[in-house]
């Protein structure tokens, strides 16, 4: 019944994104709740995988949270928006019901809106003016790294993540 | 012991016992023809191969297709040369493109081409001609296609706030192109040698010997790719927006809002069908990002991202 009454539709207005109103959201894995959005800090609970929460505000990687009397800063790797539980078939509403959005400050739209299916992907054709207009639109580095530096973006030095152990076995050549 | 590594022992054994009574050609072949029945569906009893299992798609028996030996080497190692990959890119991309045109606002395609080519400069692939497109479909995804082919919808678009997610959901792309993971599906499921029998034939549109090779129109797309692939796309992907200076939140954002949209919208079923759910990427993710990027403090620049009109 829960789920009924967080799944129906909020009508909220445009705010500020780092302001965002409650929504709910489901722990990954058992983590530390922080009094601030920083592994250093004190810590001021903790949540266990699958618990819910309700999500309060986002800053870089951080959520602040709320799961029971306790309010902290959580990793936003750490929580899934939606309260249907860890799994990933299924979940996240009722059927048929309004959606409850992660973030309801952006613009709703679902209904009756048509995907892209795998017949229609099945059955295109080569469509060599699309291709032509696709070509013609790209640009040079020389190009992309002048809009980026207008900004201010600069390249960073940043090492790549390690594989999981998980998924160390996996190379398609690899079981012999 | 890897694949390679046996070859190679079997080659210098070869070299070195040049009177061998051991038939190194016919060896390959067996291991070749082995390494492709492999992803049959029933792996079971493969040392009968005249009980052949009926194929469900129209597939070719890869058992029955003559190894050519000058292709060997492509198929114990697996590399397409530059040309080979851009041909089938170019291909899947005209198909994608005849499935779903272009959204007809060339702000938003240079944009999004500006931010992109941005990114994929981080990843250190630079031979080949980066190219973006925003497709007119409300449908949720974003596609790849190999030699630098990189496709987003405006249905995933529109629920993007700030260039940072954008670069989160290129880098996702471009990463599926520079771990050339459509190619390493070609590779295991369909016939070797298509490509090396037309070598130097150019296509000015739709390219017969490619096609055969992908199959039908553009259902490689359809088809998806392992869900390590995918783990690995965000994990390489995420890297890229941040050595590009974005918020390396960007993805992670958006996989949030992904998770948040009812599992029922058909926006997004071909994307359910493809990918793991928003959730398990996330859980992924967090694995192996950790506190690796406590420290970052990229941009986000919503003041210039391009809104739809």
């Amino acid at each position: 019944m829960r789920k009924i009454l967080t799944a129906t539709l909020m009508v909220l207005g445009w705010g500020v994104a780092s302001a965002v109103s409650a929504a709910t959201g489901t722990v990954l894995r058992d983590e530390k709740l922080y009094t601030q959005p920083s592994a250093t800090a004190s810590v001021a609970g903790s949540v266990a995988r699958g618990a819910n929460v309700t999500i309060l505000s986002r800053e870089g990687g951080w959520l602040r949270v709320t799961s029971g009397r306790t309010t902290g800063w959580v990793r936003l790797l750490s929580v899934r928006a939606g309260s249907g539980g860890l799994g990933g078939a299924g979940i996240g509403d009722v059927v048929g019901a309004a959606t409850t959005r992660s973030d309801p400050t952006r613009v709703v739209a679902v209904a009756g809106l048509r995907g892209l299916s795998d017949e229609q992907l099945k059955q295109a054709q080569f469509n060599a003016d699309e291709l032509a207009r696709l070509e013609a639109q790209s640009v040079t580095t020389g190009q992309a790294s002048g809009f980026a530096s207008q900004s201010g973006l600069a390249a960073l030095k940043v090492q790549g993540l390690p594989k999981p152990r998980a998924e160390q076995q996996a190379s398609p050549w690899g079981e012999n | 012991m890897s694949l390679k590594h046996l070859i190679l022992a079997a080659l210098l054994a070869a070299t070195s016992l040049p009177a061998s009574a051991f038939d190194l050609g016919k060896f390959l072949e067996d291991r070749v023809n082995r390494k492709l029945n492999k992803n049959e569906p029933a792996q079971t009893a493969p040392a009968q191969p005249s009980t052949a299992p009926a194929q469900t798609a129209a597939a070719p028996q890869p058992a029955k297709q003559k190894v050519d030996p000058t292709q060997l080497g492509f198929a114990l190692f697996g590399d397409y040369s530059l040309e080979e990959e851009v041909r089938i890119g170019r291909q899947i991309a005209g198909n994608l493109l005849g499935a779903v045109p272009l959204v007809r606002d060339d702000a938003l395609q240079r944009y999004v081409n500006l931010v992109g080519n941005w990114v994929a400069q981080q990843s250190g692939r630079n031979d080949v001609t980066w190219r973006f497109g925003v497709l007119d479909t409300e449908a949720i995804n974003a596609f790849a296609a190999p030699g630098g082919y990189v496709f987003v919808t405006k249905g995933l678009y529109r629920m993007l706030e700030n260039e940072a997610e954008l670069a989160g959901v290129l880098g996702h792309e471009i990463a599926h192109i520079t771990q050339k993971h459509h190619l390493k599906v070609l590779k295991q499921s369909t016939l070797i040698g298509a490509l090396g029998q037309a070598a130097g034939q150019r296509a000015q549109g739709s390219d017969q010997v490619v096609q055969n090779l992908i199959g039908n129109g553009a259902e490689i797309m359809a088809r998806g790719l392992d869900k390590n692939a995918e783990y690995e796309a965000d994990r390489v992907g995420i890297v890229y927006a941040a050595r590009a200076g974005y918020d390396p939140w960007g993805l992670p954002s958006v996989l949030q809002e992904l998770a948040g949209l009812p599992s029922g919208d058909n926006r997004t079923s071909l994307l359910y069908k493809t990918h793991p759910h928003p959730a398990d990427r996330l859980a992924a993710l967090g694995e192996a990002v950790g506190e690796s990027f406590d420290t970052l403090r990229g941009k986000d620049l919503a003041n210039r991202f391009y809104r739809l009109r």
